[in-house]
């Protein structure tokens, strides 16, 4: 009764979750609680299992041990129930490139089940926000990378998701359309809509994520406010990129540098 | 031009062939001595058969029948020139077919600094590498060694420079024709708007059946020593076609004509160049050309409910079929599903062309009727069956992160499937009844068993196509691994024969009455038959359907559950 009390209160919970790739330990026995409306950042080095760890959440990798709910239901047993809450964009999505940016919208918004009137507002009104006005009709082939991601994230969202992972999500758009996804997931946080983001941009995920999660070599490093990792690192005042580069021990790049240069 | 730079470049595109060839061939081709090997072993057979031609030669007694042996040769060697034209333009274009995806993921060398000269060259030399090339050598060295015996020997050696010439031609004309292509097909796209997609699907389609009607014309209406004879004679009238100079150099030599024979070896090494350079510009011109993106829509934006939604589909599955209707119109590799039926529906027309329904035996109007009805719809039923999981190619990550049930993918899937074979199916039985004016009752059981084929072989090849399921899409995209292709189409031949095999006695007592045999079947096989025959065809096709949609549905099941890493 206790743990399913506990599991309402959190929109995402992994216990004990492990994966690992023949050899390879992709993530090793992970718990991370996440509570509704909030805005969690994902960081690590390549390789560090946070898309790994992303996909678990979808349930679009089994974990080797450990269970994931999300928003009170346990991905193992009805993966389909959990994948209609979520919006998802992953890193660098290859969407359908002979449908036009129009069609691969209506074809999300008919897989979420979207009544077409919803479907069609939702649609006009991401299209006017990130400038895909004018191209929507063009087939996705003669797509910038950048307005590929702008479908994407407009697909992650249309169908009002109640948990957002989101791989990279400001990758390649333009500083616009970067503020207005930035602002959005800011104001749907506050409607209580959770976002699990992982990036490289560590400003990025200064500025917008109410906790951090550092990973390093499939394991949870850190996790906490930006204040309790300064005091974890010992390093107060300073910033993420400096605490983020201590905690992973990747710290002193200078003999690299200098090696390059000579 | 930097020589360097293009035999790293040729070293490069051959590499990459590894991408096209799988990992095992594409390592004994890399391989030097293995590569040696293989032209020195064609040097070594063609000098075998060319000892063996010259010692026939040799050991002929009668000097009117060395003569004729003797003009045969001589028309031989005037025409290989011609003939390596040919089968360089037919092999460098399906080696360039191939390349299309290996060219994109080596785009980076265009940043480097190298000439589009360098570029162009390496291209067109790298076309030649492989099949080309060994056909070349061999036929060079039974030139040379049966021209020893012939004394031919000044002819041989012209012949070789020849043709070697008319292979280097062939491969500039493809590299031009590549570039003109992209150049073209983008200028179609920018005309035509929002009509590109269906120009592009028509276009396709009739490219296709020109191929195939030139293709099949070729190989059942003209002989090799036809075709032999004619270029030998033929290409002199044709004199003001460039491509011809170098057979009508040799011929000019044949006939003592010297002069004549230095003009149209020089123009014949000028019209190389020419083409060289034209190929080079295009190159620098339009190498890099993006073509024209095409709009399909432009305006308000209405959703549409469909008629998929009237028939029973959810919004997800009619969504998913919607879908996958546009990736067969619009996407280029898919678009050559439609070549099956417009061969299968070719072929035997243009076999039989000599003759109509009216003339042929009735006995084979009615295989032919039964050809048409059941073969190109079961074919589509098998082949887009176990191709259309694995075209959703690296979108795949989608379906994965939508919530599609297991059921609801198979069905959108199999729906899709069954209603395109059963178009494909109708539309073949029409043109065979037409062709073939049979009974209506003849039509109504083709139709019945082409139906049952289509329904129980659709979730077959689906089954097999989820299991084998290839999402790679470069170089080309793959759909399914070959094995499992493999499989797909030895148990749908298998369990097509079981569907059908009730109807098999009925079929063996047609062909008894229509060949006039003394022997009776019609008391132990009665009209009657035909109707239980039927009913089992459609109880096996049933059992089989109801099997492998449970095989079906639990492949999908491991398919949406398991995206991988």
């Amino acid at each position: 009764m206790e743990l399913e009390a506990s599991v309402h209160l959190h929109a995402v919970k992994l216990m004990g979750v492990s994966k690992r790739y023949g050899n390879v330990t992709a993530v090793e026995y992970i718990d991370l609680e996440v509570g509704k409306g909030e805005i969690v950042g994902l960081l690590g080095p390549n390789g560090s299992g946070k898309s790994t760890t992303i996909k678990m959440i979808l349930g679009l990798v089994k974990p080797d041990t450990g269970s994931v709910n999300v928003l009170g239901i346990n991905v193992k047993e009805d993966p389909i129930g959990v994948k209609r809450k979520i919006g998802y964009v992953p890193e660098s999505p290859r969407i359908y490139e002979f449908l036009t940016g129009l069609e691969f919208l209506d074809f999300t918004g008919d897989v979420y089940g979207m009544a077409p009137d919803e479907k069609k507002k939702r649609i006009e009104e991401f299209v006017k926000a990130l400038d895909l006005e004018g191209r929507e009709g063009d087939m996705i082939s003669s797509y910038s990378e950048g307005m590929k991601q702008k479908v994407v994230i407009i697909s992650a969202l249309m169908h009002k998701p109640q948990l957002l992972l989101l791989d990279e999500p400001l990758s390649g758009l333009d500083p616009k359309s970067a503020r207005i996804v930035k602002d959005l997931l800011r104001e749907l946080a506050s409607q209580g809509v959770t976002t699990i983001m992982s990036t490289h941009v560590l400003e990025i995920a200064q500025a917008m994520c109410d906790r951090i999660a550092i990973m390093y070599n499939g394991r949870l490093l850190a996790l906490g406010t930006m204040q309790e990792l300064r005091e974890k690192a010992m390093m107060p005042e300073s910033r993420l990129e400096d605490i983020f580069l201590k905690l992973t021990g990747t710290g002193d790049v200078k003999p690299i540098v200098e090696a390059l240069m000579k | 031009m930097n020589w360097k730079t293009v035999l790293r470049l040729i070293s490069i595109d051959i590499k990459s062939s590894r991408l096209i060839r799988g990992t095992r061939l594409g390592s004994i081709l890399e391989n030097k001595v293995l590569t040696t090997v293989l032209y020195v072993g064609a040097c070594i057979c063609g000098a075998i058969v060319g000892w063996l031609i010259g010692n026939f030669y040799s050991g002929v007694p009668d000097p009117a029948l060395k003569e004729a042996i003797f003009k045969g040769a001589t028309s031989l060697f005037v025409t290989f020139p011609t003939l390596a034209l040919i089968y360089g333009l037919v092999f460098t274009q399906m080696s360039q077919i191939q390349r299309i995806g290996v060219k994109v993921s080596i785009q980076p060398l265009y940043w480097y600094p190298i000439t589009w000269g360098e570029h162009t060259l390496a291209s067109i030399i790298a076309n030649l590498i492989g099949a080309p090339l060994i056909i070349t050598v061999f036929i060079c060295s039974s030139i040379l060694v049966a021209s020893a015996f012939l004394g031919l020997i000044a002819l041989a050696v012209c012949t070789v420079l020849a043709l070697m010439g008319s292979l280097f031609t062939a491969s500039i004309t493809t590299e031009i024709v590549k570039v003109l292509q992209v150049r073209v097909s983008g200028a179609v796209t920018k005309v035509a708007g929002r009509t590109a997609v269906w120009v592009r699907l028509l276009g396709t389609i009739i490219f296709l059946i020109v191929f195939y009607l030139v293709y099949f014309t070729l190989v059942y209406g003209a002989s090799f020593t036809a075709l032999i004879e004619s270029m030998a004679g033929g290409q002199r009238i044709l004199w003001f076609i460039p491509y011809l100079w170098f057979g009508i150099t040799l011929s000019a030599i044949v006939n003592g004509l010297n002069f004549e024979a230095v003009i149209f070896a020089l123009t014949s090494i000028g019209f190389i160049y020419a083409l060289f350079v034209a190929a080079v510009r295009l190159n620098a011109k339009f190498g890099l050309y993006e073509a024209p993106s095409i709009t399909i829509s432009r305006g308000t934006y209405t959703p549409k409910t469909g008629l998929l939604g009237k028939l029973g589909f959810s919004s997800l599955e009619a969504a998913i079929m919607r879908k996958d209707f546009k990736a067969f119109t619009r996407r280029r590799e898919l678009m050559y599903i439609f070549i099956m039926p417009i061969v299968f529906i070719l072929m035997p027309i243009v076999s039989s062309i000599r003759g109509t329904a009216d003339t042929m035996p009735s006995i084979f109007s009615k295989f032919l009727f039964v050809y048409i009805a059941l073969l190109p719809g079961t074919l589509m039923a098998v082949s887009i069956g176990s191709i259309l999981t694995g075209s959703e190619g690296e979108s795949i990550w989608y379906v994965h992160a939508s919530p599609v049930s297991a059921k609801s993918y198979v069905k959108a899937k199999y729906f899709f499937t069954v209603f395109f074979s059963l178009a494909v199916t109708v539309i073949c039985i029409l043109f065979a009844a037409v062709w073939t004016a049979p009974s209506l009752r003849t039509v109504l059981i083709g139709f019945f068993e082409a139906f049952l084929l289509v329904l129980a072989l659709s979730m077959v090849s689906l089954s097999f196509g989820i299991k084998g399921a290839d999402f790679r899409e470069l170089p080309r995209p793959r759909m399914i691994r070959p094995l499992w292709s493999l499989i797909n189409m030895a148990i749908c031949l298998a369990l097509a024969l079981a569907i059908i095999s009730p109807m098999i006695p009925y079929a063996v007592k047609i062909l008894f009455e229509s060949i006039f045999l003394p022997i009776d079947l019609s008391t132990i096989i009665s009209e009657s038959y035909l109707y239980s025959a039927l009913f089992l065809s459609a109880i096996i096709a049933t059992i089989i359907f109801f099997t492998f949609y449970r095989i079906t549905v639990k492949n999908a099941e491991t398919l949406l559950s398991s995206a991988g890493g």
